[in-house]
């Protein structure tokens, strides 16, 4: 959420992505920072570890509604 | 009868009990006669209803007594009952209290919680800081336990508590299990209990160690090699266990590590065993170390735990790469044993005003 944050306040285009274990923190996160509605992207959890094709899987279902918050200013 | 102190107003109250050694060093809720007398009635036992001796004061721990460690600490009425079985769990002779509060190890009582006793007393936390500020119950819980072992089994530090150095789960340490979401049957089954019993199971535990292992699915050794670094925290060469061996010890599986033990087909007893066989060490390492204690064993390997079931197991905290696993002093005549006592939930009380609901 941080680096999400850190990259729009240079003036670039960002999604965080942030696993749904985590979905309150980042929210808390970006509240805290000042910029509640920095685009983010619930990812599922956990993710890390869960193997290749997995990560695979997850990252072709999302990968449509990343770029398409990316497409927001 | 307990004996009365007579303050001018509450400060002056805090700090008499503060002189007087009868705090954890923190501040405490005053027990005067009405909050102790609500709490008693709370419990749904009389007040001079004799739990047992608690050592090393030898002090009788009566209702009315933990019931002034329990407004002291903070507790709500609804978790009285658990207050009243983790005493009488650490009064059983097994658990070696006396002892356990006299040794120059940092051991404290963890106190685990089971079944629905831990919604209703509660709640009572067990997923991410369950151990942690924040959760009123497990803190006051735990600090009710505390308290009792001060004022009622007189453990005072450098005194009669010679723990060298003791450790912050003194103050208190309770935790329930996360039955609702563990891939295993909750820990009490294991235990001999009902499921729908509501049962605290306490052991004199060192402080929590972390265990970090990032899971790989496409790693054929995922939950062995995960075994194997949780037994490196369990039972190090630094610990008690694999030093004096024989006693107890926790380990607290994250949700993450408990599917990888579950995803490959490990059950309670199963992993239980597991952790038990990779706990038999070379005697060359205990000589290395430790060769007064090693004189004692014969032959080439010794086990840290006499049985599988030496080990407690449970599922609680957040989901990441981090365990906790909690090592044991294993001293005392019955070598640390813990203690499992069912929780009398239908003799509790409801009192307007002294309950969260």
């Amino acid at each position: 959420m941080r680096d999400g944050i850190n990259t729009a306040k240079r003036g670039l285009p960002s999604v965080a992505l942030v696993t749904e274990d985590f979905w309150p923190q980042g929210n808390f996160t970006a509240e805290s920072l000042g910029m509640p509605s920095v685009p983010r992207v619930k990812l599922p959890h956990p993710l890390a570890g869960t193997g290749q094709s997995h990560l695979e899987e997850v990252a072709k279902r999302l990968a449509p509604q990343i770029i398409e918050q990316l497409k927001h200013d | 009868m307990t004996e009365l102190m007579q303050a001018s107003d509450e400060g002056a109250a805090l700090e008499a009990l503060h002189a007087a050694g009868m705090t954890d060093g923190l501040p405490v809720v005053i027990p005067t006669p009405d909050r102790v007398a609500s709490m008693v009635l709370a419990s749904g036992m009389d007040a001079d209803m004799r739990l047992g001796v608690m050592g090393p004061a030898g002090g009788v721990a009566t209702v009315e007594k933990v019931a002034v460690a329990a407004v002291m600490a903070g507790c709500l009425a609804e978790h009285v009952p658990v207050v009243i079985a983790a005493v009488q769990a650490v009064l059983q002779d097994e658990f070696d209290l006396a002892q356990m509060q006299s040794t120059t190890h940092c051991t404290a009582p963890l106190i685990i919680v089971n079944g629905p006793g831990r919604l209703s007393c509660g709640p009572i936390a067990c997923g991410f800081g369950a151990l942690g500020p924040g959760h009123r119950a497990n803190a006051s819980i735990g600090r009710a336990l505390r308290l009792s072992m001060i004022n009622i089994g007189g453990a005072r530090p450098g005194e009669s508590d010679m723990a060298l150095l003791g450790h912050p789960g003194k103050f208190s340490y309770c935790l329930a299990e996360d039955e609702e979401h563990s891939p295993f049957a909750p820990m009490h089954e294991g235990l001999g209990f009902a499921a729908e019993d509501t049962v605290v199971t306490v052991i004199g535990a060192e402080a929590p160690h972390s265990v970090m292992y990032s899971g790989d699915a496409d790693d054929p050794q995922d939950a062995q090699k995960l075994l194997e670094v949780l037994v490196i925290g369990l039972a190090n060469m630094a610990t008690n266990n694999a030093v004096l061996t024989g006693g107890g010890a926790v380990v607290v599986l994250n949700p993450e590590h408990a599917k990888i033990l579950a995803d490959a087909g490990l059950d309670r007893p199963a992993i239980l065993q597991r952790l038990w066989e990779l706990t038999h060490y070379p005697t060359e390492r205990l000589s290395y170390f430790s060769a007064g204690f090693a004189e004692r064993i014969k032959g080439d390997t010794y086990r840290c735990f006499k049985r599988p079931e030496d080990i407690l197991l449970l599922m609680a905290g957040g989901s990441g790469l981090y365990s906790m696993v909690m090592p044991s002093w294993c001293a005392g005549a019955h070598q640390n044993r813990y203690v499992s006592q069912r929780v009398e939930l239908d003799l509790y009380c409801e009192i307007p005003g002294l309950s969260q609901s």
